[in-house]
Formats: C-alpha cells, structure tokens, sequence
C-alpha cells in the first residue's frame, strides 16, 4: 500500500507538463541515438548530461532514464534492419529478427521488439518498486567498510563479466581509479598528480573521459573503418501487425524473460547484453521448435528484447538504493545525477522522494510512449540510418565538443577530451573493455573515501574489512568473480587436451 | 632475439606509466597531523597494482582480440591524405585547430567550419546540403545552449 501512495506521489511529479515533455524528448533521442551503430547508451547518457546540467534533479533523471531505455529500443531497429547492433544488448535480437526482416518480415520482428520491451520493462518496474525499498532499509546498515567492499565486487564482475582480456579489464578499471583521484584530495587538501596546471585542481570531470572513450574512440573507429564501414541494404519494414496466436505465443517467453532480465540486470556486471542472451538461449531450450532460432523464430526476437528492457530498469535497483552503479551505463548515470548535486543511496528514498519516484513513475509513461508514439515513427526514424555517414561523424564530433565546452567552458578540456577520445581508440584496437575504466572513474574517489573512513574508524587496522561479515562476504565474493574466468579457461584447456 | 608481441610492447608501456606514477606518489605531501592513512597510500596501492598488472600482461599472450584487424588494403594504397590512419589524424588536428580558435573566432564559426569541412574530407560531395546541415545543426545548438539553457557560448567574430 505504502509503495502505491509514493507511486501515485511519483506520478504527481512525472506527469508535469515538463516532465512529459522531458520523458518523451529522452526516449525520442535515446531511439535516435542508440540505433546509430557504434552509439550505444553510455555514449547517449553522456552526450545528454550538457543538457540536464541544469535541470531539477528529477526532470534530468527522468530525460536521462528516458534515454536509456529509448536506446535499448532504438538498438533493437538497427539489429532487426541492418543486422547491425546499435547497443550491446540488442546483439541477441538479431539473430532472428534479420531473418525476419530478410523475409520481409521487418515490420514484425519491430513490433515484437516494441511489445516485448514495453511488457519486460513494465514488470520490472514493478519489481524495482519492491525491491528497492527493501534493499534500500538493507542499505542503510552499511557502512563505510560494507561500502569499500561492494565497490570492489561491482568493479570486479564487470572485469569478470567483460568478454576481454581479464588482465586488460583489471589495467583499465586501475587506470579508471587513477584517473578519478586526480586534483585536490578533499580529505587532506593536498594536490595529487596535477602536474602543476591549475586546470587538473578539480580533477578530471568524468564527461570528458565519457564522451572521449566512448563517442570519440567509435567516430576515430569508424574512420580507420573506411569512414564509417560500407552502407548495408535495408530492409523494407512491412506490417507491424501480429495475430492473435503469434500474441499467444510470444507471451510466454516474454513474460519469463522480464523477471529473468530484471535480475541479471540487479546483479553487478551483468545488466542488458547477458540478460538478452541469457534469456534468448533459455527460450532456445525451452521452445519445441528450438531448432528454428536463428532462422526467424519470432520468440527469438521477444525473448533478447523483454530481457534486456527489464535489465536496463533491473540496473536502477543498485544504482538508486546503494548509489553504487553495477555498469558502464548506470556509472554515467550516477555522474550525472552527482553532477546535479544528488547523491542516490539508502537515503535517497527518504531525502530525495521526489527523484525517486518520480523515475520510476516516469518509466511507466517512458514505456507506454515507447510503444504508443516510438513504433508507429519507427518507419520515418528509420530513415536516420540514411543520412550520409561522412555528415553523421562530423556532427557526433560536435556534439562531442559542444557538450564539454558548454559544461567545462575550458578549452584545456576539448584538448583533454581528443586526449581521451584517442586513448578510447587504442583500447579499442587493442582489446581493452571500457566499461571497467568508466565504472572506476566514477566510483575510484568513493571507493577511496569509504576506504580510509573504514580505516580512520579501526584506527589503521586493515581487519575491518574482513571482520565486518557482509563486507567479508563481498570481498570474497569479488575474488570468486576473478577467480571464475581463470577457472573456467583452465577446464576449458584441460577439456581440449 | 624475439620480437615482442603487442601484449608485451603494451605492458612494458604500462609498466613505465606505473613507475612514473609511483614516483609522483612518493612525492605527494604528508598531512601534517598523523592520521592512519594519508593522501598518499591510495596511490601508491593503484601503482603497484598496474606494476603487477602489467607483468601480468607481459605474460599473457595476444588473442585474436588483442591484435587490430587488418584495415582495407584498397584504402592504404590510396591518396595519402584520405587513408585509414591520415583520416584520424587529420582529425585530431582538426579538433586542435577548433578548441584553439573557438574563443577567438567563435562558436558558430569554427563549428560550422569543422563540420562542413570534415563531412566534405570524409567524402560528402553535396555540398549545399553539407552547408545547409552544419549551418542549421550548430545554430539550433547555439541558440538552445545560449537562448534556452542560459550557457555562454563564445561569440569571437560574429556579432551575434
């Protein structure tokens, strides 16, 4: 009953004129964007931050939110169109839904796409609602040893969980630390790794690293790619219609695979791409005609699309109870919302009511514009993926440019961005993941702070890390997470011997 | 004697970032009042760590993963200026030249510059739609950021 009064109290907010507006506006955008190849929602999130920078809270969580599940969707067009991915997460949808569409069938695969989302994003609302405030009243317990602790595990199983180079996840996430210490340390006052310039007092603001590792590196990839790769045919969109027994059908699946993709999203590390695949190979299992996926199997394509929505809203529940993001995408999130003065966490529920739901409310709307006004458009925003690549790339890089200098107003910055934009490239080419180094940029200065609070309460004693039993548990399940890939190589090397 | 592989190159890099680092924490200022951990301890933890890493790294070896794929062969023989690598860097100065003379210039200017001029370089031939596009996109910015949003974007040149 309680979570239905603050629900109604979330609607009070979300249902501002402006608040719809923003609602709209995010999954409009987040559409656009996440289906440009290579654009996937970090770079998204992070390209909207400029324009949030100084809106309420709520209303920049709420376009932000909007964004984010905009790009899941918009990902889930250019998988089914072009067989090309937009976001990591909608990779599984393409297995069928470019059968489909190489069917004719396009229009279809979108439709289930978009019915899926709605319905896996719907039920894990509800279960964000009734998870969160539980694991917030958990949450409050914490304290900065629990914190440190849960820290290194969601820095630790997104290395895990990462299909890279273990060691290569573990240098970003330390580079990413490294990065995030640097300036005043606000403990003591003292400079760290300023190099002398006054421009690095403050640090560097995480917008910069983001939109350098993750939209420049793609625009500088795309361009040792042949200027942004060879233009694919598209396929003709066809009927969005679906009859009554494919409806049937696909609700089994969908309905299996939101609670599924809810709780992979919960998990740290995890989030939309495996819950897509996680619940595109449990359908495979499951269906009698499994051996038709990948062919044009349309619980292929509802299955990846309800698991990855209820994923990306499954992420919130870390994020919004402890503040502590379990992925790349949710790490931009919480930059955000620290850049406009919110620090989520266990308090967050009681002392920003208002930011928390008003998102969750605002989700619901964000959903139902997803599917009411987003895939009718879906055949006109489509049309986006024509627009010449040459012009394309030239705008993602100002956009880049505007978004850092309207926040910085420092042209040391946009020289500090290529910097990054550059680095970003390198650890492309050179099988480095992202996702870790962003994760640690916005969690290395907290993870820090918890560490020596931990300490200053033990008087220097280490112990309290381990004797604190949930901080313990933690930590050893941090080390399981690394210890697990190094396992499961080595049977696989026995295996083949 | 063996050549190094892309791992080792990559670590023995690292490896030196990490001994610099190391030596710049060293070099952090202790608080004057005890305490059980100071500003320096964190970074001297994160360096080490990236030493170790490194070592680590030095000793995996590359996966297909870890070697960039071969780029067009058709597209390395080309024009110099319009190669794989030349379009990168023709880039990255254009970026210089554009966080250099935004101030001076303005925003509407060099951003209207910098996109005609690369979408034109990277291959678009239309080049009234070009101008139409970069001309429309940066003013709609300009005036959201300036009009709507209350950000001050540098006017330089035009009296706008």
């Amino acid at each position: 009953m309680e979570s239905l009064n603050n629900l109604m109290y979330g609607f009070g907010i979300a249902l501002e004129p402006m608040n719809i507006a923003y609602v709209f506006a995010g999954v409009f955008a987040g559409t656009i964007i996440g289906m440009l190849p290579g654009l996937g929602p970090i770079s998204a999130l992070a390209l909207m931050i400029p324009i949030t920078f100084a809106m309420e809270p709520s209303s920049g969580l709420i376009l932000m939110a909007g964004v984010y599940y905009g790009a899941i969707f918009g990902g889930s067009s250019s998988s089914i169109l072009l067989n090309a991915p937009g976001v990591a997460g909608t990779v599984a949808t393409s297995f069928d839904g470019y059968p489909m569409a190489k069917q004719g069938l396009a229009g279809k695969a979108l439709a289930i796409a978009a019915y899926a989302s709605f319905v896996g994003g719907t039920i894990s609302i509800v279960f964000l609602m009734m998870v969160a405030p539980m694991l917030s009243k958990v949450a409050v317990s914490f304290g900065p040893a629990e914190y440190f602790s849960l820290m290194v595990l969601g820095l630790t199983a997104v290395v895990s969980l990462s299909d890279k180079s273990l060691i290569k996840g573990l240098i970003a996430a330390v580079i990413g630390v490294m990065i995030s210490i640097m300036g005043i340390d606000l403990q003591t006052g003292t400079e760290r790794f300023t190099f002398g310039t006054a421009h690095l007092l403050d640090g560097i603001d995480f917008l910069v690293v983001a939109l350098g590792i993750f939209a420049l590196a793609e625009v500088f990839y795309m361009l040792l790619r042949g200027g942004g790769g060879k233009e694919q045919p598209r396929n003709a969109i066809g009927s969005l219609k679906l009859t009554r027994s494919e409806v049937r059908e696909i609700a089994p699946p969908i309905a299996r695979s939101s609670v599924l993709g809810f709780f992979t999203g919960v998990l740290p590390g995890a989030g939309a791409t495996i819950g897509s695949f996680l619940g595109y190979s449990m359908e495979k299992r499951l269906a009698k005609d499994g051996d038709t996926f990948g062919k044009g199997n349309i619980k292929g394509v509802a299955a990846p699309e309800a698991a990855n929505n209820a994923a990306c809203t499954g992420s919130f529940v870390p994020l919004l109870t402890l503040g502590v993001p379990g992925s790349g995408t949710t790490a931009v999130l919480l930059g955000a919302l620290l850049v406009m003065g919110v620090s989520p966490g266990p308090a967050m529920l009681v002392d920003r009511p208002d930011v928390f739901w008003g998102v969750i409310a605002s989700m619901y709307i964000g959903n139902i514009f997803l599917l009411v006004l987003n895939l009718p458009l879906i055949p006109y925003i489509a049309k986006i993926l024509e627009m010449p690549r040459p012009l394309l790339l030239a705008l993602i890089l100002i956009f880049c440019m505007v978004g850092v200098y309207g926040m910085s107003f420092s042209v040391f910055d946009l020289l500090l961005l290529l910097g990054f934009g550059l680095m970003g490239l390198g650890m492309r080419l050179f099988g480095f993941p992202a996702a870790p180094l962003i994760l640690a940029l916005i969690l290395g200065a907290i993870m820090e702070e918890s560490m020596r609070r931990a300490l200053q309460i033990s008087g220097g004693d280490w112990s309290i890390f381990i004797d604190k039993p949930i901080s313990m548990w933690l930590l050893i399940i941090a080390a399981l997470s690394l210890l697990l890939p190094v396992v499961k190589q080595g049977l696989a090397r026995i295996r083949a011997r | 004697m063996t050549r190094l592989n892309t791992n080792q190159i990559i670590a023995l890099v690292l490896a030196a970032l990490a001994v610099g680092y190391l030596a710049m924490a060293w070099q952090i200022r202790p608080f004057p009042l005890p305490r059980p951990i100071d500003s320096d301890m964190f970074p001297k933890v994160l360096g080490f760590t990236l030493l170790g890493l490194s070592l680590l790294l030095f000793l995996e070896k590359p996966k297909a993963q870890d070697v960039p794929e071969e780029l067009d062969p058709e597209e390395q023989t080309g024009p110099l200026l319009l190669r794989p690598w030349s379009r990168v860097i023709v880039t990255s100065l254009a970026l210089v030249a554009y966080a250099l003379l935004l101030v001076p210039v303005g925003f509407v200017l060099t951003s209207v510059s910098l996109v005609f001029g690369l979408a034109w370089y990277y291959g678009y031939r239309r080049h009234g739609v070009n101008l139409a596009t970069s001309l429309g996109v940066v003013l709609t910015l300009y005036l959201t950021m300036t009009r709507i949003m209350g950000v001050y974007l540098p006017t330089g040149l035009l009296p706008l």
